[in-house]
């Protein structure tokens, strides 16, 4: 059984202890506790003793995606101060030195990336970044990895590659705009397509922004998509028959 | 030792192909210079491509440079700007220009690329453009644009092969992907005599020598990544069950990583693998070593571009590089029309009719 849950920020963007409260009322066993700005990183880590996290089987937290440079060494202290179980996810573009993270590397999940950055998108764009981080993890973000080649070719790619660092899913449909949305019905068909080989082990996050009343229809469309069942590949097949033409000598 | 491609060959043959390894090195440095003069032209959600004898690793001083600015996004005008900058850029390297056709040096967008795949709005240009995406293209700089459109052309010629998937057919070749390529090489074939017309026989013996040996080559290179759909699979249960409809995105990145070799290496790998024919295939690689020696003449490029029909009968350039072209096919048949060897057997089987 997978782990499945949602970022706080998906759910309240910069306002964890809302998230946490409105996702109390559901029986999720992952989190990941989301401080995408800088500034939102000690507020969290203040408030972590005070949080109540006994049910979650799975936590992680996700690194702002920019900061200056000088900020850099001061948020890797901040960040060490981490429980040692809890992933960190990482955007590779936000790294300045890579050697400033290698005390943090085995517990970095280092997140492929969206089409608005110029690294950290396919296999070898992610190749340098492991290489100086050769301890660190994965989180690998399905719809980023749509959004860069819908054809899910490049995913497989990535999942073939990196299947033993990854640590963590991110689920969610990402737009032309790069917002995280809820999964399409196009994107539920293209996640199909590669979940043979997505890690039973790796946690599921997700990241779309769902109305309150969604959080929980929202998390069982993922569980189906990534577990699948007959009904589902058969009306892929379906489709897929539909739209098809025909082929010289068949 | 494993054959990846054909330098590997002509270290296990014990052959010497300098002008195949002198084409190589001079497609890394043109490469590098196009890349430094256009780094910092190209776009989010464009690539620029390359095209022909530098992308298939096979340039000469004589060789053009056929490019194109992919666009696989928002279109803007903008795009038109950066592709004219792009080729000023390139006549500042004093590169030849790409052909008069308008197939390069320019943009394509993927929409076409993707979606006009036969039928009315398949023009000869967007057939020329999409099969040598596949053939023989490489990404100059950010290669995003140009994997997702190659990924997703790649895509709808597997999954609308309905008898690729269907687990009663036993053999496992990608006929939707095999007819465009057989139709491509028709096409180039036919578009060879459309130029004759249309140019008055100019540059006529050198567009033929060609057509003989690199665009020959470049369809055994595709017909040959189709075959090995069938040959790298011996057991009819794995081969059965690699080819499911479940698992078409390995399907896909396969052949893309089949695709991604030049015409040279694919042919020079497969052929070892599954065509015991050492002669005929070294004799093939020879003709082509000869045939690159005349590209890199440039006193005999010259010649061959400047002869006129007439001249053709008696013309020692010419007839030198037509018995190239000669020991060229000749190793092709031996090859690829007999049913002796696994290569033979799927040609006569697939390749024709």
């Amino acid at each position: 059984m997978r782990f499945i849950g949602y970022s706080t920020g998906a759910i309240a963007l910069g306002d964890f202890s809302r998230a946490l409260n409105l996702l109390g009322a559901y029986d999720f066993q992952a989190i990941e506790l989301s401080a995408l700005r800088i500034a939102e990183v000690e507020p969290l880590l203040s408030a972590l003793g005070n949080l109540d996290l006994k049910r979650y089987k799975y936590i992680s937290f996700h690194a702002p995606s920019a900061f200056r440079e000088e900020e850099e060494e001061h948020l890797v202290g901040l960040l060490s101060k981490l429980p040692e179980a809890w992933p960190i996810v990482l955007h590779p573009d936000a790294i300045y030195r890579a050697s400033r993270w290698t005390s943090l590397a085995p517990r970095l999940a280092i997140e492929n990336m969206d089409r608005r950055k110029n690294t950290g998108r396919s296999v070898s764009e992610l190749k340098h970044v492991f290489e100086l981080l050769p301890q660190a993890k994965m989180c690998f973000d399905l719809g980023h990895a749509r959004q860069v080649d819908p054809s899910m070719i490049g995913a497989y790619q990535l999942l073939k590659a990196y299947d033993e660092r990854i640590v963590q899913l991110h689920v969610s449909e990402v737009d032309s705009l790069n917002r995280h949305d809820v999964i399409s019905r196009a994107a539920e068909m293209a996640f199909s397509q590669i979940r043979q080989f997505v890690p039973k082990s790796a946690a599921v996050i997700l990241e779309g922004r769902v109305l309150e009343k969604d959080i929980g229809r929202e998390a069982e469309k993922v569980r189906f998509i990534l577990d699948g069942n007959v009904q589902s590949e058969h009306a892929v097949e379906e489709r897929q028959k539909v739209s098809a033409i025909s082929v010289v000598r068949q | 030792m494993e054959v990846r491609g054909v330098e590997d060959l002509a270290i296990q043959v014990g052959a010497d192909w300098p002008f195949i390894l002198k084409g190589r090195e001079n497609s890394r440095i043109e490469f590098d210079r196009i890349k430094e003069a256009c780094k910092a032209l190209v776009m989010p959600d464009t690539s620029l491509v390359v095209f022909g004898s530098l992308a298939r690793g096979e340039f000469t001083d004589g060789s053009d440079i056929d490019w194109t600015l992919l666009v696989d996004g928002i279109t803007i005008p903008q795009h038109l700007t950066v592709a004219r900058q792009i080729a000023e850029e390139l006549a500042k390297l004093e590169s030849k220009p790409p052909g008069r056709t308008g197939t390069f040096g320019n943009m394509a967008s993927s929409h076409s690329l993707i979606h006009c795949i036969g039928g009315e709005d398949d023009s000869n240009t967007n057939t020329t453009r999409r099969s040598l995406l596949l053939l023989e293209a490489r990404p100059v700089g950010d290669d995003e644009a140009f994997n997702r459109v190659r990924n997703n052309i790649l895509k709808r010629y597997l999954e609308e092969d309905l008898g690729l998937w269907r687990t009663s057919t036993v053999r496992k070749i990608p006929h939707f992907l095999l007819n465009d390529f057989a139709r491509y090489w028709r096409t180039m074939a036919v578009d060879f005599a459309d130029k004759q017309h249309d140019r008055f026989h100019e540059g006529f013996a050198l567009r033929n020598i060609k057509l003989r040996l690199s665009r020959k080559l470049l369809y055994i290179s595709g017909l040959l990544a189709c075959f090995r759909c069938q040959l790298d699979f011996p057991d009819d249960q794995d081969r059965i069950a690699f080819f499911s409809r479940g698992n078409s995105v390995e399907v896909a990145s396969y052949l893309r990583n089949l695709l991604d070799k030049t015409p040279l290496d694919m042919t020079a790998e497969t052929l070892t693998r599954f065509a015991d024919k050492r002669t005929a295939v070294v004799d093939l690689f020879g003709a082509y070593e000869n045939f690159l020696g005349i590209l890199s003449d440039k006193a005999k490029r010259k010649h061959l571009e400047d002869l006129t029909p007439d001249q053709l009968e008696t013309d020692a350039v010419y007839a030198d590089a037509r018995g190239i072209s000669h020991r060229f096919a000749d190793a092709v048949k031996t090859i690829f029309l007999n049913s002796d060897n696994p290569i033979g057997d799927l040609t006569i089987r697939y390749g024709v009719f």
